[in-house]
This record gives structure tokens, C-alpha cells and sequence, in this order.
């Protein structure tokens, strides 16, 4: 009895203790200002201080903290990801987003937008031995890197120009220095900060285009909107936003400009604004098709790698020398023991700084080959070990060789037994490749990020992708079911006939 | 062709001679110092209860197990412990260009048919053309009454079938010297009476045989001479009727009397 009293009353103080904890946060969650931004590869709008890595600077960093103190609060940075920043703010993982966000007609669907801080440009840059690209215009037949759905990336595709689009500046200049692109569009914030830094890279032609930076915030969340817009007011005409962009080289006379537009209290109509509002599903279908072949190619090349590599592996590491043995085994717990993604960034990032670039495609491909190599060579090694030793006996004192044997008797038998979980792999491989969207490789996983980023169609699109994947691994399993059968079946038919007679 | 040693057993020109055979395993001898000889074309029987050291005798003379100490010789192939590992295994190899093995549990090729099992070798090793090896594999499928299932898989075979095909598969090689291991473990009296006057058959076209086998009542009628061990150790060597109608040593009489 006095157990069950206590029972009650012990959850009665938990609710209290629960009930009152919740309060605590809904009062709090007034009181920060919570914004989202990008900070991988995001210099110099905000990124990690390489001074001190576990803190973020840049030039909105520095702004916002400015407007919090203005609207009276304490900013709070929550870290997310340039591509699905719309979709975190409308989950309300924070409540404005403040990362270089040009109003665009489609974003303007999705979400409100507060008055311009900035005017930004474009810019475009090329290496420094590059003698014929002068404006975007030359750049008809080369491939331009920018990242995906910004002003940069539509104007591209409103021109024409084959794109390539990253998840960040960094990763694109890269690839620039390393000739796996021709030229670069960005914004002119980051190319001022990556470009001035690099001994290879130069401005080409002087930066075109306008467009305003503005603070995206939810679809009714009116009183925070006018909050914010009074507090972008206040730190113009304090002259603490100038302060900070001539702090970080971005004053200029868009700038001053805007701000005396402000200052004056004009209403400011919204920059010119590039996007095809309507979405382009043929166009979208067309594209998803050719993400979903560089997916097959992909797939097949590594799972021939893997086929073919895994075999020494498997042998080295159960029959070779000991040092081989040694070499062997530590390949395959490398690869086994550590994420692809970080494989696949390391080989195309880590391999570059000693000389040997390649393609986005050609790294997923060799990247997963190595990898499943590791998985093969394992699934080798079993089937190779499930095979009698009488049958290499028995071969032996038919005179065979071991190479003979093993290739005429023992590989065929084993190649039978590690059909199936060579299958199981390939599947799993097919679905790995979306790993290689780290890497800016455009399959099928990029192709859907991007085309549902640019236009919100999260749902349909994914299934159209689900169908794309199914309408590809689901033959594919189908064959090797049937590869199965027919190694099966010769025996089959033989215990058939055997009981009939 | 034969040894130049001097012959342990009359007039014959043997086919093998063993001497003072010593295996072990493990730091255990497994063999102890045996020694016999067989003439061609005769029939040696190798008796013993399990653990006796029979199969291990079997596998030192056809080369999968490297003896410890002592001789053997086939005709002119001399195996003995001081050879290097490549002249030891470049000798086992022609030793086994001699000699077929019939395993207890047989080790067909389960990927190959039955015709495959017998031409692999011939074909492989031999490097005959496969349509002259297929006319000879048919050959010895008739040999051991199994044409008609040449396209077979050997699972689809009964237990005396698979074993038929393992004979054939060893005869393609032509050897001179056939060894069995327990070759009647799975078969029963008729079947083994049906294995009996086939390879009673293969003696009188001049192969010699060597037979493991714990059934001394397919061994009667069939070994010229028999070899009783026991933990290794040869016991009592000699002709079939004397071992089975009068041995010698009371631990064969003991043997023999169980075993019937």
C-alpha cells in the first residue's frame, strides 16, 4: 500500500519536475535568436576560426551579433547545410537564416524575406595561364563551378553553360586549380576571400550582375520579420554594418548606395531575379536519367575493381607469404574498418596534394572498388574455405599443379558458393554510389538533392528517384537470381532424373 | 626400371618396397618402422583396427603426407627424409604419375560431370585432345558398367555409382599402381562382391593394387598378401591364406577371429 503511495507520488514529482522543465525552455526559446547558416567552406560569410577551431567567424557572424544586440537578444548559431537550409528553417531547426540568401521568386514561395543588408556581384574566375575565357560568355563549351541553387547556378543554366554544383566555394576552387573545371561563378564576398589567397587562380573580366543578400525567416512569423528588419535599420544607420564590411574588404559603392537608400527610408524593390518559377519536369526527368546512368557506370566499373581485386586479396591473405599476409589483411580492415565517405574525400581531396587528380566519377568509381575489393576478397575467402580439402587432394594426385587445380577445380566450386553474397554486394554497392554526391559527382542521390532543394518537390521527386534506383537494382538482382538457378539448376535436373529412373 | 637394392622377397622383381617407414604427427609416430614390399601385379591388403596407422601408410605412399624416417621406393622412385622439399615433391610428382587414389569419401569434382571427372586430368595434365580423352573415358565407363550416365552430375549418382567413377577417373591416368582407401565402407555384400571381381579384373590386365580395408572378407579372395598393423607397427606380413587360415602372431589370430 504505502509502496503504490509512493509509486504515485514519485511519478506525481517527475511530471512536476518534467511540466516545469518545459516551461523553463519555452520562456528561453524567446530569447535567442537563432540562425542557420553554412559554415563548411562558407569564408567569409561564417566558417571555423583556423585559429581557433571550435569557434566561427565571418563577416554574418559579426553582423548578426550586431542585429541580436540591436533586437535586444543573444544570437545563437545553429551549424546546418547550405542545400536544405529552407527545408531546416521551415522544420524550425532555427528561426532566420542568414547565409548570403538571395530572395529568389521560388524560395519567395517557401519563405519571407526581410530587407537587403547587402548588395552582392558576381564574379568570375579562371587559372592563371588561362588566355580565353574573358567574360562568361566564352565559357559555352567549358564547364563552370558555382554552387547549387544560388543566383550563379541559375544564371548558368538560364545561359546555357554546362555547370557543375558544389556544396561549397572551397571544394570548387579546387577543383578549378586541378583542372577538373574551367572556370568558377561566385558570389564576389567568397571569391574576394578564396581568390586574393590563391597564387593560381585570377579574377576574369569585372564582376556583372546585382543581387541583395537578405534574412530569410518562416512564412508568418510577421513580428519577428518587422523585429529583425527594425534591427538591420538600427545597425545601418549606427554605421556598425559598415564598420564590419570594410572590416572584411566588402565596402563598396553597391553598398553605400543601399545603405543610403535605407538610411532614407526608400522601400526597396526586390533585385532582379533570374529564376524559371515553374518547374521544368521534363527537363528534371531528362537530367535524373543521365544521373541515373553515371549511377550505373559508376556501380559497374567499381564491382568489376572489386571482382577482380578481391581475388589476390583473399589469396594473399590466407595462402601468401606473411608479409603479404600482413599487406593483405591491413588493406582490407582499412577499407573495412573505415567510412567510404571518408574514403572517397580523402582520394579525391588527399590524392590531388601529391599529384594524382581525378574526375569526380572516376574517384567514386576506383573509391568503391577498393572498398568492396575488402568485402569480395572476405567473401572469397570463405567460399574458397568451404571447399574440401580432399578436392585439392584429389586434384593433386591427378597430377595437377596447385594453380591447375585451383583453377580448374576449386575456383568453380567456390565461385558457386559466393554467388549470392556477391550479389547481396552488388546491390548494396548500386545504393553506395550515393556517397559519391560528397564529391560532387552528379548521380542519382545529387541529382535528387539538388533538383528538390531548387524546387521544394521533396516528395514527388523522391519517388521518381525511388523508381529510378528500383527500376535499376531490381533486374539486376533478378540476373543474378538467374545466374543462380542456371549453376543450380544442371545439377537439379541431374537429381530429377535420377529419381525418376 | 626396378631398384637395385637387394629384393626382400624371393624371385620377385617388386613393384614397392618400403623400409623401415617412420611418420609422425604431432611428436607421436604414427607409423613405427614399417616395411613390405608388393610384386607387380599382385595385390597387397593393409588390415587394422581404426587408429592403426592404415590410411596414413596410404597417404605417405602417394605423397600427401611427407615421411619421417626410412625409404620407400616405387620401381625407381626413391622417397626418403633428407631430400629437399623441391626434390621430394618433384619426385612424389612422379610417383603419382604411377600411382591413382581411390579416397573413402572420394572427392569427385561436383562442378564437372561424370565424363568431365574422368577427361580433366587427361585433358589438363596430360594435354591429350579432348575427343581422343572422351573415347577412352567412355571406354572405362563401360569397364565399370556406368555408360549410360557419362552427362550425369556425380550427386545424382547412388553411393556405388559415385565410386565407379572415382576407379575411372584414376584409370585415365593410366597407372600402373591403384590404392584404395576403405574402398567397401559404403557398400553393401552385393555391391561389395560387385567390386571385388571388378577389381579382380583389373589385376588380371596388370595393375597392382593396394587396398585399405577393415573388411578381411572382401580381402579374402582378393590380396595376394596381407599387412596386419596395430598402433603403427607392422604385426604380421604375408601370404593371405597363411595371415587368415594360420597366423602367427596371436594378436593377428585375435584380429582375424573378430573381424569374421
Amino acid at each position: 500500500m504505502i509502496q503504490k503511495r509512493l509509486l504515485k507520488l514519485s511519478s506525481f514529482i517527475v511530471l512536476m519536475l518534467l511540466g516545469s522543465l518545459l516551461c523553463v525552455i519555452a520562456v528561453r526559446a524567446q530569447q535567442p535568436l537563432r540562425w542557420g547558416a553554412d559554415p563548411s567552406g562558407g569564408a567569409p560569410y561564417i566558417y571555423n576560426d583556423p585559429k581557433h577551431p571550435d569557434q566561427y567567424i565571418g563577416y554574418e557572424k559579426e553582423m548578426v551579433d550586431a542585429l541580436a544586440t540591436a533586437m535586444g537578444r543573444r544570437a545563437e548559431f545553429v551549424p546546418s547545410d547550405w542545400e536544405t537550409l529552407v527545408s531546416a528553417l521551415q522544420r524550425r531547426s532555427f528561426d532566420v537564416i542568414v547565409n548570403g540568401l538571395e530572395p529568389t521568386a521560388d524560395r519567395i514561395k517557401q519563405i519571407q524575406f526581410s530587407k537587403p543588408y547587402y548588395i552582392f556581384q558576381l564574379a568570375l574566375t579562371v587559372r592563371n595561364d588561362e588566355q580565353q575565357i574573358k567574360t562568361l560568355a566564352d565559357c559555352r563549351k567549358r564547364v563552370v563551378g558555382t554552387l547549387g541553387n544560388t543566383a550563379a547556378s541559375r544564371l548558368l543554366q538560364k545561359e546555357g553553360i554546362p555547370m557543375r554544383g558544389y556544396a561549397d566555394p572551397v571544394a570548387a576552387y579546387r577543383d578549378l586549380e586541378l583542372k577538373r573545371i574551367d572556370a568558377v561563378l561566385m558570389d564576389v564576398p567568397a571569391e574576394v576571400f578564396y581568390v586574393s589567397k590563391s597564387a593560381t587562380l585570377k579574377r576574369a573580366g569585372e564582376p556583372f550582375f546585382r543581387g541583395t543578400y537578405n534574412i530569410g525567416l518562416r512564412l508568418g512569423d510577421d513580428v519577428l520579420k518587422a523585429e529583425v528588419d527594425r534591427g538591420i535599420d538600427k545597425i545601418i544607420n549606427d554605421g556598425t554594418l559598415e564598420q564590419i564590411l570594410r572590416k572584411w574588404g566588402l565596402w563598396n559603392d553597391a553598398q553605400v548606395e543601399l545603405q543610403t537608400q535605407i538610411k532614407s527610408g526608400e522601400q526597396i524593390a526586390p533585385a532582379n531575379d533570374l529564376t524559371s518559377s515553374t518547374f521544368n519536369w521534363p527537363e528534371a526527368l531528362w537530367r535524373l536519367a543521365r544521373a541515373a546512368l553515371v549511377t550505373v557506370l559508376v556501380a559497374f566499373g567499381a564491382m568489376i575493381i572489386a571482382v577482380v581485386l578481391g581475388l589476390p586479396l583473399a589469396i594473399g591473405q590466407s595462402k601468401g607469404p606473411r608479409w603479404l599476409q600482413w599487406l593483405c589483411t591491413i588493406y582490407i580492415e582499412f577499407f573495412r574498418g573505415t567510412p567510404v565517405l571518408v574514403q572517397l574525400l580523402f582520394l579525391y581531396f588527399g590524392l590531388p596534394t601529391i599529384g594524382l587528380a581525378m574526375p569526380g566519377w572516376l574517384t567514386a568509381l576506383v573509391g568503391l572498388g577498393l572498398n568492396y575489393a575488402a568485402y569480395e576478397s572476405q567473401v572469397y575467402r570463405a567460399a574458397l574455405e568451404a571447399i574440401p580439402r580432399g578436392q585439392w587432394e584429389a586434384a593433386y594426385l591427378l597430377g595437377m599443379n596447385p594453380l591447375l587445380a585451383f583453377r580448374r577445380i576449386i575456383l568453380p566450386q567456390s565461385f558457386r558458393i559466393a554467388l549470392p553474397p556477391m550479389t547481396n554486394d552488388f546491390v548494396s554497392l548500386f545504393k553506395d554510389t550515393s556517397v559519391a554526391y560528397a564529391i560532387s559527382v552528379w548521380e542519382l542521390a545529387t541529382a535528387y538533392r539538388e533538383l528538390a532543394n531548387a524546387s521544394g518537390q521533396f516528395l514527388l521527386l523522391g519517388v521518381v528517384v525511388s523508381i529510378f534506383y528500383l527500376a535499376m537494382s531490381l533486374p539486376m538482382a533478378h540476373v543474378a537470381r538467374r545466374l543462380e538457378r542456371r549453376l543450380q539448376r544442371r545439377e537439379a535436373i541431374q537429381a530429377v532424373e535420377a529419381e525418376i529412373v | 626400371m626396378a631398384g637395385s637394392g637387394p629384393s626382400l622377397n624371393g624371385p620377385y622383381r617388386e613393384m614397392i618396397r618400403v623400409k623401415d617407414l617412420i611418420k609422425q604427427a604431432n611428436g607421436t609416430r604414427i607409423l613405427r618402422g614399417v616395411s613390405f614390399t608388393v610384386a607387380p601385379q599382385s595385390v597387397l591388403g593393409v588390415i587394422g583396427a581404426s587408429g592403426s596407422g592404415k590410411t596414413t601408410l596410404l597417404r605417405c605412399l602417394n605423397g600427401l603426407e611427407r615421411i619421417d624416417g626410412g625409404v620407400i621406393e616405387c620401381e625407381a622412385i626413391r622417397l626418403e627424409k633428407n631430400l629437399s622439399p623441391h626434390e621430394y615433391a618433384r619426385r612424389v610428382k612422379e610417383l603419382r604419375r604411377k600411382a591413382g587414389t581411390v579416397f573413402q569419401h572420394l572427392y569427385l569434382f561436383p562442378h564437372l560431370t561424370v565424363l568431365g571427372n574422368i577427361i580433366e586430368a587427361p585433358v589438363h595434365v596430360l594435354r591429350v585432345p579432348r575427343r581422343e580423352a572422351e573415347t577412352e573415358a567412355y571406354e572405362l565407363l563401360e569397364s565399370v558398367g556406368l555408360t549410360e550416365k557419362a552427362r550425369r552430375y556425380p550427386e545424382s549418382l547412388s553411393g556405388g555409382e559415385q565410386q565407379r567413377v572415382a576407379i575411372a577417373r584414376a584409370l585415365a591416368m593410366h597407372p600402373a599402381l591403384l590404392m584404395f582407401d576403405e574402398p567397401t565402407s559404403a557398400l553393401d555384400p552385393k555391391r561389395s562382391a560387385g567390386l571385388r571381381s571388378l577389381l579382380r579384373g583389373f589385376v588380371t590386365r596388370g595393375h597392382t593394387m593396394v587396398i585399405v580395408s577393415h573388411s578381411i572378407s572382401f580381402l579374402d579372395g582378393l590380396a595376394d598378401q596381407l599387412l596386419y598393423l596395430e598402433g603403427g607397427e607392422v604385426v604380421e606380413f604375408g601370404e593371405t591364406e597363411q595371415i587368415l587360415r594360420a597366423p602367427v602372431d596371436p594378436r593377428t589370430r585375435d584380429f582375424v577371429q573378430q573381424a569374421k
